[in-house]
């Protein structure tokens, strides 16, 4: 009866914790490539690529959104996206938008990610 | 004051860069930040942000490496309009001049010396355009890009010393003018590099790691050493054959050799913790591989 009082406990306390702690380590390495995906279908400025990725995702990936920018400087220092100043809804912003280069990056990018989501689900298939 | 607006002040307190770099990195974070505030408040818009020194850290590095890059390209340009306002020089060399000996040692020296710098310069600037950028790495690229455009200038001034003569003015003109420029990308790059945290450092960065990452991973990574040795051979074997195709007899041939491999063995020497080739004694960056 007391136990019917106390508030339901996660059964595995740990997994909500690893799956923070994974999602930002996966964040840190392929923000690139995630930037690289949401900016495939149209240009866009910082905070709408934000939103984008936000969609996208439904709400799982969410990175400090200050980190794009400098990532969006290292996509534009390696040729893979331009940017310039447009105006968007009457402001002027800062709009990138994806290179040649950036196309063929982005490809590559997946089909390491595809390579990297089957070795680590071939080793960790039996956990689950 | 709101807390985009406190935001913003921090984050300005934070960036080392300036100019138009840093008027665009404030720019971008004020719009972001008020289309967010618009969405979800000012206070969470900044809290989705990020921290103002982390995110101001990584804007810093990131503008440095670009310019880093630019500052190269900018280099390895002066380095050749200089050797093309060179070769001017010296084929507008008064008929029937000698070159006085010791500043055509001087203009052989200087001219392998800015040759070796713009290369490595250039090998290194490959390497790192897709890795991560180290403020310390930057830094060295800086040493060699430097060490590329003042050597250059020497091999222009021991021309005309060794061998008088007159031409064009644009021709002449042309190569100081554009390692003039280059020297003020280089001198800027290095003052925004040295203000980031290491950016003091030397590091020891061998050729063959930026050949392995433009290239192929399985390059094998020598020692300082052994890239030492068949350097100053071919060096060496080269000043021969030069001498010998020239005319010299095997003697002045011999003589040009040892120079040749005395020059390459000093220059390592001397030039070696500048330009990253081997280790300094002093300013070693904490966790560098041993030497």
């Amino acid at each position: 009866m007391l136990g019917a009082c106390l508030p339901p406990t996660d059964p595995i306390p740990s997994v909500s914790v690893y799956r923070e702690v994974m999602r930002a380590e996966l964040l840190r390495g392929h923000l690139e490539g995630l930037l690289l995906a949401v900016l495939a279908d149209q240009p866009g400025h910082g905070y709408a690529l934000t939103q984008r990725l936000a969609e996208r995702s439904g709400g799982e990936l969410a990175v400090p959104e200050g980190s794009l920018y400098p990532a969006l400087q290292r996509l534009e220092r390696r040729g893979w996206v331009a940017s310039s100043w447009e105006v968007v809804d009457g402001r002027r912003r800062r709009v990138y938008e994806m290179a040649p280069a950036g196309r063929r990056a982005g490809s590559g990018a997946a089909l390491e990610w595809q390579r990297f989501a089957a070795v680590v689900d071939q080793v960790m298939g039996s956990l689950a | 004051m709101n807390a985009v607006e406190q935001f913003l002040t921090q984050l300005q307190g934070q960036l080392r860069v300036r100019g138009a770099a840093r008027r665009r990195v404030l720019r971008e974070c004020r719009d972001h930040l008020e289309d967010a505030a618009a969405q979800v408040g000012p206070q969470e818009a900044v809290r989705r942000f990020g921290a103002p020194d982390a995110l101001a850290a990584a804007f810093d590095i990131e503008v440095a490496a670009g310019r880093t890059q630019r500052s190269t390209a900018a280099a390895c340009v002066g380095v050749l309009a200089v050797a093309a306002s060179t070769l001017a020089l010296v084929n507008g060399a008064s008929a029937g001049a000698s070159a006085v000996p010791l500043w055509a040692v001087v203009f052989f020296a200087a001219a392998q010396t800015a040759a070796v710098s713009a290369v490595l310069a250039a090998v290194q600037a490959a390497g790192m355009r897709h890795a991560p950028a180290a403020p310390a790495d930057m830094a060295l690229l800086c040493r060699r890009n430097a060490a590329a455009l003042m050597f250059a200038a020497l091999t222009l001034f021991a021309a005309g010393a060794a061998v008088p003569g007159q031409g064009g003015a644009v021709s002449l003109l042309a190569g100081p003018t554009a390692a003039g420029l280059a020297i003020i990308a280089v001198l800027r790059t290095r003052s925004l590099v040295r203000r980031l945290p290491s950016g003091r450092s030397r590091v020891r960065r061998l050729p063959l790691t930026d050949v392995a990452a433009i290239l192929a991973p399985s390059t094998p990574n020598m020692a300082h050493r052994t890239l030492l040795l068949p350097s100053t051979l071919l060096a060496t074997a080269s000043a021969f054959v030069w001498d010998h195709t020239d005319g010299g007899t095997a003697t002045s041939s011999l003589t040009s050799a040892s120079i040749e491999a005395a020059l390459v063995i000093a220059g390592y020497l001397a030039l070696g913790p500048a330009l990253g080739l081997r280790p300094s004694r002093h300013g070693r960056r904490p966790g560098a591989e041993p030497v």
